[in-house]
């Protein structure tokens, strides 16, 4: 197709007027692993799946699902080695915004901010944009936050939303699923079941990551507990 | 050099050193007086400054007030060099500006005072001269005093006095809100009216005895129905 002949740089738009690199960025992400988040009336949930190659891999050594405040975190689908960069630059700017206005930033801000970077490596020279979307959950006030953050830079508030392989599947399972009074350990069984729509295998509490942001702030769910949500699902 | 005798308050004769022509350097900051007065209550705030705008021994103005309001539950006071206060007050007003516009709310009192002392800080070798004392309400409605120097060193307060008559000010304020250096007193707090009352009174002393606070008080009074304004007339002289 024509477009191809226009995929050499990212800075240059194609006759269609896409940026042919983000699109092909998309496609990194559409090809990762699952994830899924989902509001819920009293906090957010967010899930991913954590495939190992092999089982001599240390799982409990690098985590997918990460804390960026104490009030907010973030999980991805695509590449890993790029989103510990955004992750890395999302609890500076966090912290940046604590130094000037001494409170915790609010999670609209953080991902406006975030997003804004992932905008500048598709405006730049000598760069590519990341290889991820990022799922960030938040608690402000007395309110709970789902935001996705693309490689284009652009973002959107999600009640519930699923990134990564399958993830047409995944919107569909949760449209179907999803209602305004889900409380969070609802949201943690539904999610669990959206992964388990394109899950490969058995699924166990290692080969899945869970992380929930309520009123207390924001946690990754232990091994234990994620195991004690999957034994109400077989 | 030239000795040219004058005579001095003993009789006798002094000696007087002509030096030669001396070069002055252009200073950057001028002195301009005024002073600045903070009071937090249980349910209301109170920042008050005179009105007197001065260099040397002229006067500037009588009527330029040094409260300058920044949300409806915020007021900061500054005194020191115009020019600074000036552009410093600009510069919180467009950052109020900015914060609302990105986060759709207003700035807290507290956030207000974090984000000056950066500001400040961020002129660390070239300062800001100003002295700055923040009052208003915090997030539970309850009365905030914030004050500063002039490079952001910060911290919250119950009542504080900037200026040029502050050294007046604050030792009274301690023994009457602060009831310091009092013995067998009943400590009531401190309501609306009597810290009304006594910011005139301590403004009148001030005006008797510092020549750069005077011509008239006024007085910001923040409660959550709002802020207003009150003038009252001091010495002239």
């Amino acid at each position: 197709m024509a477009e191809r002949g226009y995929s050499f740089s990212l800075t240059t738009f194609s006759p269609s007027g896409k940026l042919v690199q983000i699109e092909y960025a998309l496609s990194a992400v559409a090809a990762g692993a699952p994830s899924v988040g989902i509001k819920a009336s009293n906090g957010v949930v967010l899930a991913t799946e954590k495939k190992q190659k092999s089982i001599l891999y240390d799982e409990t050594s690098v985590h997918k699902v990460e804390p960026i405040t104490k009030h907010i975190g973030m999980v991805y689908s695509g590449m890993g080695p790029d989103y510990r960069v955004l992750l890395k630059k999302a609890r500076k700017l966090a912290q940046q915004y604590f130094l000037v206005y001494q409170e915790p930033i609010p999670t609209a801000q953080l991902v406006q901010r975030i997003s804004s970077v992932m905008q500048e490596y598709t405006q730049s020279g000598g760069v590519r944009p990341f290889g991820v979307s990022l799922l960030i959950a938040g608690w402000d006030d007395a309110c709970p936050f789902l935001f996705q953050s693309d490689p284009s830079g652009a973002y959107f508030a999600w009640k519930a939303t699923a990134m990564g392989k399958n993830y047409m599947s995944g919107k569909t399972f949760l449209e179907k699923r999803y209602n305004m009074d889900l409380e969070v350990d609802d949201a943690i069984h539904t999610a669990i079941l959206t992964l388990k729509e394109s899950f490969e295998g058995q699924m166990t509490e290692d080969n899945i990551e869970v992380g929930i942001c309520t009123e207390t702030g924001f946690r990754r769910l232990t091994t234990a507990e994620v195991k004690d949500y999957l034994a109400a699902i077989v | 050099m030239f000795a040219t005798q004058i005579h001095g308050d003993n009789g006798k004769m002094k000696e007087y050193h002509y030096t030669g022509p001396v070069e002055h350097k252009f200073s950057p900051y001028s002195f301009n007086g005024g002073t600045v007065l903070a009071v937090a209550g249980e349910d209301f705030a109170i920042v008050a400054s005179d009105t007197r705008l001065s260099e040397g021994y002229s006067i500037h103005s009588r009527d330029s007030p040094k409260c300058y309001k920044l949300t409806d539950t915020t007021v900061i006071g500054c005194s020191g060099f115009h020019g600074d206060c000036l552009t410093l007050t600009k510069i919180i007003d467009a950052r109020l500006k900015m914060y609302k516009h990105s986060n759709n709310k207003n700035m807290t009192s507290g956030a207000i005072a974090a984000m000056l002392s950066t500001i400040l800080y961020g002129r660390r070798f070239f300062p800001y001269y100003v002295y700055n004392i923040i009052g208003g309400l915090d997030e539970e409605g309850r009365g905030a005093v914030y004050s500063f120097d002039p490079v952001g060193s910060y911290q919250r307060d119950t009542y504080k006095a900037g200026g040029s008559a502050s050294a007046m000010l604050q030792p009274l304020l301690d023994n009457q809100i602060g009831f310091k250096n009092m013995e067998g007193v009943q400590q009531l707090p401190l309501t609306q009216e009597k810290a009304v009352q006594l910011v005139k009174d301590v403004f009148i002393s001030a005006a008797e005895r510092d020549v750069y606070t005077g011509d008239a008080l006024r007085i910001c009074l923040i409660t959550k129905e709002g802020i207003k304004e009150e003038t009252v007339p001091l010495r002239k002289d």
